[in-house]
């Protein structure tokens, strides 16, 4: 497929976009501040994604043949798998989240970045201490803590490359113009202040003063729920919060919902993590604790997903063309099904069936991928072709990029909801002996590696595409590639 | 700032790139034609958002309520049971255990055991010299047989339903415990058509102390020394209707 087959009509002079040319000036300095920063982190975070798919592939095919590479000690099961956990956390999902939320800040608060340098030393730093961290865990010496894997001494190195990181992203909201502070930039600011409290207050309870017994899973699930909401929930629903008005060109919703979904999301979700341990040696108090505090999230699930679906009422033909909107969309929506599946498998009557089992890893995939993930593709989308000053070569490629992803996380979820149930009753099925029951859930692994398949093409094709845009080899027009070709007159011109 | 206005002509240019451009005021079409960034409207909250507000905080209270174990530091059982009642559930474990029937418990020791070589449904594998349990006439008979091979293993010629076996070894199971070897043996027995009674874990106690010195695996004249039809001290008669006398005695007992 070639650039002819990409609409269509020059652009009409934007006479229609109310946007002055100082405006226009100032955001090209704040892209040119950006870019070098921004495109770095973006880079890093696509190479750990397509070695995080890699050991992904191999955690899974692993899983129904296990005689696979059995014989090399750090390809073993015990030790891919933390690595491709790990990389997926700290290399691919938070690189690229702080790459897209340093652009979003600046852009948001009106002012150019500043001191580049030390935030590109700061990746530097970070890229290194994930490679140690890896490394470390392929030769054994993993803490063994779920997402904690990486020895102590790298948690050091990531620490100081998130204080370069973060404290001039913190700056530039200190130096904004203009006198509205946006809803992306409460969920960003709450991030960056969110992830060190969570990782200090973990390295310190399980590492340097290590609470007793039990008390050591109760830190790590709070840790690793906490991360998944306060952490990359909160870019992800800031992300979301900024692409969907603005590509479609129309103010959010409603200011009141917005408030109120934050406030109860900071809320309520610190208190989540440890309903991942019902049944557990736990005082019950403190399971129940989370569970309701679950059951409460669904307060601002609906009310952000009603803010979303009111602001882009009217617009979802709008998905056709742009591909920033449908994968942030789809990114959004799966945002509401992964909530309302965490409240639904928290309930003790279902955890008696689905806790333990690959439930949980449905459930993380849920978060960190169809919502997440899918909503970084979207910013991505719309960010670097501002960034390098082309637009992105292929519309079939981004195509397939989706779909692969789409069919890929959904099979993948259904496979292992479905498998954790079989594999469940069969758990608590007395007669059976634990070998039968987990062999039973073998086919639905099988399918989870199909699905595996069909993500790491999505993956390998954004990268190519991705590399495509690097290198200076992407379409120089002044439409964007839109999905699909634009047929009648309208906004679309503007996606 | 400099607010000097570029030369519109020069806005539509397309293909910018700043690698080639040092002049930022050479806009990127892409943000020409972008939108303005976003705002916030002010639409009210609805009664039904209310309405949902309120059942989850109803709902999230009265779970908290229902099932907050008392707020006790160390009660494990969220209904709050009190703490003689907590101790009394901790004890339930091996009650639980033992209420599976010694059929049943033989069958897991037997999937996780045995059932590599003889396969789930007994009938062994004649290709890999595995011999069949369903209608072997050793694990029919008297149960002495049969609980010597488990006990110290097998190896050498072995015939089995006018059959051949010898190339595999059977590696000996008394390392399983009194009770487990009791119960699988109670489920092979009884499993598959087979007609041999149970047998109990004080039985293969006695048995074990008789085994002690002997030091290797059975062979197949050795086995074929016991007569078929003998039993083990102590238990009911293979197939025979128990006699009235050994009532008495007592079974298997559900202490572990």
């Amino acid at each position: 497929m070639d650039a002819a087959e990409i609409p269509l009509k020059a652009p009409p002079v934007p006479t229609d976009v109310p946007t002055s040319d100082t405006e226009q000036i100032e955001r090209a300095l704040i892209d040119a501040s950006t870019r070098v920063p921004v495109l770095m982190f973006y880079t890093s975070a696509i190479v750990w994604l397509l070695l995080g798919t890699l050991l992904a592939m191999l955690v899974s095919i692993k899983l129904h043949a296990p005689d696979m590479f059995s014989g090399v000690s750090f390809l073993t099961w015990g030790r891919v798998r933390p690595a491709h956990t790990n990389i997926m956390i700290y290399g691919w999902a938070s690189m690229a989240g702080m790459g897209t939320a340093i652009w979003l800040m600046a852009r948001l608060c009106r002012t150019v970045l500043r001191h580049p340098l030390l935030i590109i030393t700061g990746a530097g730093f970070w890229n290194l201490g994930v490679l140690l961290g890896v490394g470390a865990i392929l030769t054994g010496d993993s803490t063994g803590y779920q997402w904690l894997e990486f020895p102590p001494y790298v948690a050091v190195i990531l620490f100081v490359a998130y204080t370069m990181i973060m404290s001039w992203a913190v700056l530039m909201f200190r130096f904004r113009r203009g006198d509205r502070i946006y809803i992306t930039q409460w969920y960003l600011l709450g991030a960056f202040l969110w992830f060190p409290w969570l990782y200090a207050a973990a390295q310190l309870m399980l590492f340097v003063v290590p609470v007793q017994g039990v008390m050591q899973a109760a830190v790590n699930w709070w840790y690793a729920n906490n991360l998944l909401f306060l952490w990359f929930g909160a870019i992800g629903l800031g992300t979301a919060y900024y692409m969907i008005p603005k590509v479609i060109g129309r103010p959010v919703y409603s200011y009141h919902l917005a408030t109120i979904g934050f406030w109860t999301y900071a809320l309520f979700s610190s208190w989540t993590g440890m309903q991942r341990m019902i049944d557990g040696p736990f005082p019950a108090w403190m399971i129940t604790a989370s569970i309701a505090a679950t059951i409460l999230t669904i307060i601002p699930v609906a009310t952000v997903g009603l803010n979303h679906h009111m602001t882009m009422k009217g617009y979802f033909p709008l998905m056709r063309y742009s591909p920033t909107l449908r994968f942030t969309v789809f990114g959004a929506i799966s945002y509401t099904v992964f909530s309302l599946v965490g409240v639904i498998i928290s309930f003790r009557s279902v955890a008696r069936y689905l806790n333990f089992t690959q439930a949980s890893v449905a459930y993380s995939h849920l978060g960190l991928y169809a919502f997440y993930t899918m909503v970084i593709f979207g910013s991505m989308y719309y960010i670097v072709p501002r960034l390098v000053g082309r637009e992105w070569r292929y519309a079939s490629l981004i195509k397939l990029h989706f779909w692969a992803s789409v069919y890929g996380v959904g099979l993948m979820s259904l496979m292992l909801l479905s498998g954790a149930i079989v594999e469940g009753t069969n758990l608590n099925d007395a007669s059976m002996a634990f070998t039968e029951s987990t062999q039973s859930i073998l086919p639905y692994l099988r399918g989870r590696s199909l699905a595996g398949v069909l993500m790491t093409v999505s993956h390998f094709v954004f990268a190519f595409h991705f590399g495509l845009m690097l290198f200076g080899l992407g379409r120089t027009a002044s439409v964007p590639t839109f999905l699909n070709p634009v047929e009648s007159e309208g906004s679309e011109a503007h996606l | 700032m400099n607010e000097q206005t570029p030369d519109p002509a020069l806005r539509i240019r397309q293909g910018m790139d700043y690698g080639e451009h040092g002049d930022v005021q050479e806009v990127h079409a892409a943000i020409q034609r972008e939108k303005l960034e976003p705002r916030v409207g002010l639409e009210p909250l609805s009664m039904w958002l209310i309405v949902v507000y309120g059942l989850a905080v109803f709902f999230g209270g009265a779970y908290l309520g229902r099932y907050s174990g008392n707020f006790s530091g160390d009660g494990l059982d969220p209904l709050g049971g009190p703490p003689p009642a907590k101790k009394g559930a901790s004890t339930q474990g091996p009650e639980q255990q033992a209420e599976l029937s010694p059929h049943d418990r033989g069958k897991k020791v037997f999937n996780a055991n045995c059932a590599v070589c003889h396969q789930a449904t007994g009938l062994g594998s004649q290709s890999q010299g595995y011999p069949p349990l369903a209608g072997s006439e050793y694990t029919s008979g008297g149960s002495r047989r049969n609980a010597m091979i488990v006990m110290k293993g097998l190896q050498g010629p072995l015939t089995v339903k006018g059959q051949k076996f010898g190339s595999a070894v059977m590696q000996p199971w008394e390392t399983l415990g009194d009770q487990k070897v009791a119960d699988v043996l109670t489920y092979v027995r009884s499993e598959w058509g087979n007609t041999g009674g149970p047998i109990t874990r004080e039985q293969i106690a006695a048995l074990r102390k008789e085994l002690a010195s002997h030091p290797a695996s059975f062979t197949e004249p050795d086995i074929q020394a016991v007569p078929p039809d003998a039993e083990l001290p102590g238990g009911e008669q293979g197939t025979a209707p128990p006699k009235p006398g050994e009532q008495a005695k007592p079974g298997a007992p559900p202490k572990k």
